[in-house]
């Protein structure tokens, strides 16, 4: 009941014309932003975070929320129309949702997205709203043990739950705790890394690294690939919307997505793109149309859409309620809200709660904004596909070029920007994946802070991780999580490899 | 080293460089200052620069490792036809890995597309000379940024990069660089107070 009452109160300060202007805003910021061929929702939000700097606390978070959910949206556009997932999260839309564009079914994947994005995203929220206060309560018994452990989850996860090579995903993290240690130690006050330049001593600026990591090279990219690469638009001029079969068939991977996407979503270090492929493989396993899928069935842009957009709402409840970022996404999240000198967690319920159910009300109206603004006016967004890629990507460079001046108001922050920028060239051209490494930077100081509380309390011992019953259920679900996928495909292999022997 | 794939020999690349970059952030760490903590300021950044180095030796290891197997599988014909041996049998592990996460979806969501057949294409690769040409102009234009000034640096930095790109339509590229350079600045300094260098024309 107290939770109604304050989510009341929520709406009635995000429903005022300013607030209202800036969740619109956010919305239609972000799905154009997002619509941009190769900007995803963390380029997306890199790239925005500054024009959030003079503003209100409430309303510069209001509008980044906006602008993610936007640009996650503009994202399944650009996949479905030009087969250019923005991130990982809309991979599976550019198989799916690329043929029933070329086989003339592309608004129908564009609704079928939009319109399971704005349930799965619904439903995700109510979930955030009631669990949230329930997680909070939990969170009054942690202490830095247990915080401790579930950032080292998170990040442990961020790596064995990664697309592609174990090992890269690692690096990449050791990359971002890398830059994140970088400067004065909080602790004591001594300068760490920071090959003598004092410069060096306030640390890398967090807003810096995202930018040059994830503008920079795929701008640098597509300029230097220079003309003659031309995307292939598909065109929809004619096409008809859903029909009640489409309805039909989306209902029930929109359901499953929800469900699935909210529940990936909350574990920390797991973002929305994991769901999104975990319902893709769902849905292709269950569905009587096997033989549709890779050439144009609505069950995989539906049920991959509804969980990407489902996990948003998922990982914000350990962002809000615990302070600890699921994804790389929500780390920039995190980041904004200590930027305002807000710290998510049980004290922004108590002291600030105004302010974080004004975000959580204004989370629902985004999402009715989304599906208000976007259906009609996709016909707009479809002609930012077809600009100029010179135009588009230079104008990206200055852009972060802004940002970087704006943070540090200096030439060493500007060059911090260009080398980052390169360092994240060479990350990509290496393979390595980009978004575990904002992840890392994020958690580095907080990660560290309570490692050493943890041991300061105990006097220099890791007993408290096995003999504290919630640190203790922590170390075990860790272990299982991480330990026994391994071991269950080493068991799969091996029983493989003697079926061979044996059949040989 | 001649019968490593172009992907394997980017791992050993990766794996060497890493090491280096571990190497370099472990012996950074000799000069904090030393303290009677517990866990110590130097603590956290050694295991990051032991962490890097172990990571880089594992990757590079396992690329030249892989290699040798596949080497061995394959004898004689490896060395010319080195990268078309190499990319079949990968796709077999990849395939075999894919199969075995059917009931294991959960621990690798790459292995998704893998079954689906239906793979999305590698983004074309740039020309090296290039991408370093367009890192050079950029790099300018940081440097130029505060002495030179926001409009001024911006629209040139503009008409650069646009006119490389497609120099026939100098026309439009030179109209977008002003128009772009003066509706940001505008937007900036009177929209959200973010104060840019005005450099010369100050």
């Amino acid at each position: 009941m107290d939770t109604l009452i304050d989510l009341g109160g929520g709406f009635a300060s995000a429903l005022e014309p300013l607030s209202l202007i800036f969740a619109l805003l956010g919305v239609l910021l972000g799905t154009v932003v997002g619509v941009l061929p190769g900007i995803g929702p963390i380029s997306a939000i890199a790239i925005l975070i500054p024009v959030s700097f003079g503003m209100e606390p409430v309303h510069g978070l209001i509008l980044l929320c906006g602008i993610y959910y936007g640009s996650m949206y503009g994202g399944s556009i650009t996949a479905t129309l030009i087969k250019t997932p923005g991130e990982i999260a809309s991979a599976v839309t550019a198989i799916e949702g690329y043929e029933m564009a070329r086989r003339g079914r592309g608004k129908a994947a564009l609704a079928t997205a939009a319109i399971g994005s704005f349930l799965a995203g619904t439903l995700a929220i109510i979930g955030l709203t009631f669990l949230s206060p329930v997680l909070v309560k939990l969170a009054n018994v942690f202490g830095s043990t247990e915080y401790f452990l579930l950032m080292a989850t998170a990040l442990l996860l961020a790596s064995t739950m990664s697309s592609g090579s174990r090992a890269k995903a690692l690096i990449s993290i050791f990359i971002g705790l890398a830059v994140g240690l970088v400067g004065l130690d909080f602790q004591t006050g001594l300068p760490r890394q920071t090959f003598g330049m004092s410069l060096l001593s306030d640390g890398i600026d967090f807003t810096i690294f995202a930018m040059a990591l994830f503008a920079i090279p795929e701008a640098i990219r597509n300029l230097a690939l220079g003309r003659g690469a031309k995307d292939e638009i598909q065109s929809f001029g004619n096409d008809r919307w859903m029909t009640k079969q489409d309805w039909q068939r989306s209902s029930m991977p929109w359901a499953r997505g929800s469900v699935l996407g909210f529940f990936i979503g909350i574990l920390p270090g797991v973002g929305p793109s994991l769901a999104s492929f975990m319902s893709y493989i769902m849905e292709k396993r269950i569905s009587k149309r096997k033989d549709e899928f890779g050439k144009g069935a609505i069950e995989g842009v539906a049920g991959p859409e509804a969980a990407n957009n489902a996990g948003v709402g998922g990982a914000m409840i350990p962002l809000f309620s615990l302070g600890i970022p699921g994804s790389a996404t929500t780390a920039l999240l995190l980041f904004v809200f200590t930027m305002y000198g807000l710290q998510p967690g049980p004290l922004i319920f108590r002291d600030d709660s105004g302010l974080i159910w004004t975000i959580i009300a204004s989370m629902y109206i985004g999402n009715v904004a989304l599906i208000i603004l976007n259906l009609p006016l996709v016909g707009l967004f479809v002609k930012l596909l077809k600009m100029p890629k010179e135009i588009l990507f230079s104008s990206i460079l200055v852009l972060v070029g802004i940002g970087a001046y704006a943070i540090e108001f200096s030439l060493f922050g500007l060059m911090l920007l260009g080398i980052f920028g390169v360092i994240g060239y060479l990350m990509d051209k290496g393979e390595i994946p980009l978004a575990p490494s904002i992840l890392a930077l994020v958690l580095v100081p907080l990660l560290e802070d309570n490692f050493r509380r943890m041991l300061q309390i105990s006097g220099g011992s890791f007993m408290p991780l096995l003999t504290r019953p919630v640190s203790l259920s922590i170390v075990i679900l860790m272990v299982l999580g991480i330990v026994g996928p391994v071991i269950f495909r080493w068991w799969v292999r091996r029983r493989q490899l003697l079926a061979d022997v044996s059949v040989g | 080293m001649k019968t490593l794939s172009p992907a394997r020999r980017g791992d050993v690349i990766t794996g060497i460089a890493v090491t280096l970059v571990g190497t370099v952030y472990y012996i950074a760490t000799f000069w904090i200052q030393e303290t009677r903590n517990i866990i110590t300021p130097a603590t956290f950044p050694a295991i990051v620069g032991v962490a890097l180095i172990v990571l880089g030796l594992f990757l590079a290891g396992q690329a030249l490792y892989r290699s040798r197997k596949l080497a061995e599988v394959a004898p004689g014909g490896a060395a010319p036809a080195g990268g078309g041996i190499d990319g079949t049998t990968s796709a077999c592990v990849n395939a075999e890995h894919g199969a075995t996460s059917v009931d294991d979806a959960s621990a690798d969501p790459a292995s998704g597309d893998e079954r689906t057949g239906a793979v999305i294409d590698a983004p074309e690769e740039p020309k090296s000379k290039q991408v370093v040409l367009q890192f050079a102009l950029f790099f300018v234009y940081l440097g130029i940024l505060i002495p030179v000034g926001f409009l001024l640096s911006t629209a040139a930095f503009l008409m650069t990069m646009t006119s490389i790109y497609a120099p026939h339509r100098w026309v439009r590229n030179l109209i977008f660089s002003v128009l772009f350079s003066v509706v940001i600045y505008i937007a900036f300094v009177y929209g959200l107070a973010v104060y840019l260098p005005v450099g010369i024309l100050g």
